[in-house]
């Protein structure tokens, strides 16, 4: 009797806090729980036809399929080259300032981040497919793109083209062929031939190697690091609009950037 | 602010509908009323069955039963139609690695559930079971080899085909093996089987056959739920 009525108190107990759950997977394990100790109820109100089979469905299976049904959904994909400060793998996590500022709209959502380190090209790709929610990673956004939409900058940078002197007239379709950012290193370590352009945080990267023998050229305007959303995700671009907005009046955006580019 | 506001109204009254729910069953239980009490001094005489729950929902109720387990095949088709519209995950899914400690307590852990699968389903007239947890027990214990192993790797030792025609066909002798007696004009249903010793494994009659076939059924049954959604939502 008294093992019965403690078990039925925490029933409304587990209830709620399966309820009030921002994370899908918290709210889910709570609901199996609820079972099992619903099951327990059973047990002790002489079913143990119903209890077994509470047990069986309830609190094992029914849990499961839950947690393959969220496994899309409840997560925010991230696609994006590595760049020093922004976005950087340290042995098993990824750090920077874009990884931190998306940690907490992901937190701010619910949702759990996922980011996926892909080439720099083939974001875009990885968007149009619906891989991805959002492309990241350095993004600087040059031109009006009709199919992406992009955020207000969060981080102004600029634009430098390197290359190989005497390489000039490159075909356009030539540049950024280079896949990963280390490979694009790695090119310039090796005194590679051809041309690329890169944001301010990757070329301090790449000024720290010997730069000499390609031609350096800062492209005019002004430019800022942006986070890329297909048109069709409209109130996901405008939700994180929204949270970019209130970290930077909160200070929070100053105090992440000082944190990565002191 | 509104739906904050929203959460705590249905959280409060949760609360309190919970709150009576307790009050309740702490005093205002008063047991089973006496409805069922020619069941319950006839139950097992008449069935064969220890286990009176069986007995009702095999024998008695045996009709109901019938269409609770067709319930579970449009549940389960269901799941299969509506997943199959999804294209499955054909690109390369990071998958996790194996994990030791998974991987050994699957080891353990898959023959005495399965075990007890079995034995729920067998023993089911005598003692607390039948098909429907028996199976879904057994079905739980092959998620956990997939959990440990990948879908894919079990999924290969089934021919998915034969799968769902053995799905159907258990379906079908159910269907079939209830509807008998009513062609043969033989009521009630346990007249085609000896009834046997009641606590033996041989009593109950059909009751046995029904938990075997209904437990096989549900037990594919799951398999396939399970692995629709591995398939088509994203590997474990």
């Amino acid at each position: 009797m008294i093992a019965r009525t403690t078990l039925l108190m925490f029933l409304p107990l587990i209830a709620v806090f399966a309820l009030t759950r921002k994370r899908r997977l918290a709210a889910v394990i709570g609901m199996g729980m609820f079972s099992l100790i619903l099951s327990a109820v059973y047990l002790l109100l002489h079913a143990p036809d119903v209890a077994i089979t509470e047990a069986a469905i309830g609190a094992a299976l029914v849990t499961f399929i839950y947690i393959l049904a969220i496994r899309k959904t409840g997560r925010l994909m991230v696609v994006g080259d590595e760049v020093p400060g922004l976005l950087k793998r340290e042995g098993d996590r990824i750090t920077g300032l874009e990884q931190e500022i998306l940690a907490s709209f992901s937190k701010h959502l619910g949702l759990d981040l996922v980011v996926h380190l892909r080439p720099r090209h083939e974001v875009e790709v990885a968007l149009l497919r619906g891989e991805a929610d959002i492309g990241a990673g350095g993004i600087v956004c040059t031109d009006e793109d009709e199919r992406f939409l992009a955020t207000p900058g969060h981080l102004p940078t600029g634009l430098f083209h390197l290359a190989r002197e005497g390489t000039t007239g490159l075909r356009p379709e030539e540049e950024d062929e280079r896949v990963y950012f280390s490979d694009v290193l790695e090119a310039i370590r090796s005194k590679g031939r051809g041309s690329c352009t890169l944001d301010l945080a990757r070329f301090i990267a790449a000024s720290r190697l010997d730069l000499s023998g390609y031609a350096v050229e800062r492209l005019a305007g002004s430019f800022s690091y942006v986070f890329l959303l297909t048109r069709d995700r409209e109130d996901l671009h405008q939700r994180l609009s929204a949270h970019l907005d209130r970290l930077r009046q909160n200070g929070e955006l100053d105090e992440m950037i000082r944190r990565y580019f002191a | 602010m509104r739906r904050t506001s929203f959460s705590m109204v249905v959280v409060t009254a949760l609360l309190v509908a919970c709150f009576c729910g307790v009050l309740m069953a702490t005093f205002g239980y008063r047991g089973a009323g006496e409805g069922g009490a020619p069941y319950i001094a006839r139950g097992a005489v008449e069935t064969g069955a220890a286990n009176l729950v069986s007995a009702i929902y095999l024998n008695y109720r045996l009709y109901d039963t019938l269409l609770e387990i067709l319930v579970f095949s449009v549940a389960v088709l269901g799941v299969r139609f509506y997943l199959a519209e999804q294209k499955g995950s054909e690109e390369e899914v990071a998958r996790i690695p194996e994990s030791q400690v998974i991987r050994t307590s699957a080891d353990l852990l898959f023959p005495p559930i399965f075990l007890l699968g079995i034995y729920l389903v067998l023993f089911g007239h005598l003692s607390p079971g039948g098909g429907f947890s028996g199976g879904t027990v057994a079905g739980t214990g092959l998620l956990l080899c997939a959990v440990a192993l990948g879908a894919d790797v079990v999924a290969r030792r089934f021919h998915e085909a034969a799968l769902e025609r053995l799905e159907w066909g258990v379906l079908l002798v159910i269907l079939l093996f209830a509807l008998s007696p009513i062609a043969l004009w033989r009521l009630p249903l346990t007249d085609l089987f000896p009834r046997g010793n009641l606590g033996s494994l041989a009593s109950g009659g059909s009751i046995l056959i029904y938990n075997a076939l209904i437990g096989l059924k549900v037990f594919i049954g799951t398999w396939v739920v399970v692995y629709s959604f591995i398939r088509h939502r994203g590997e474990i």
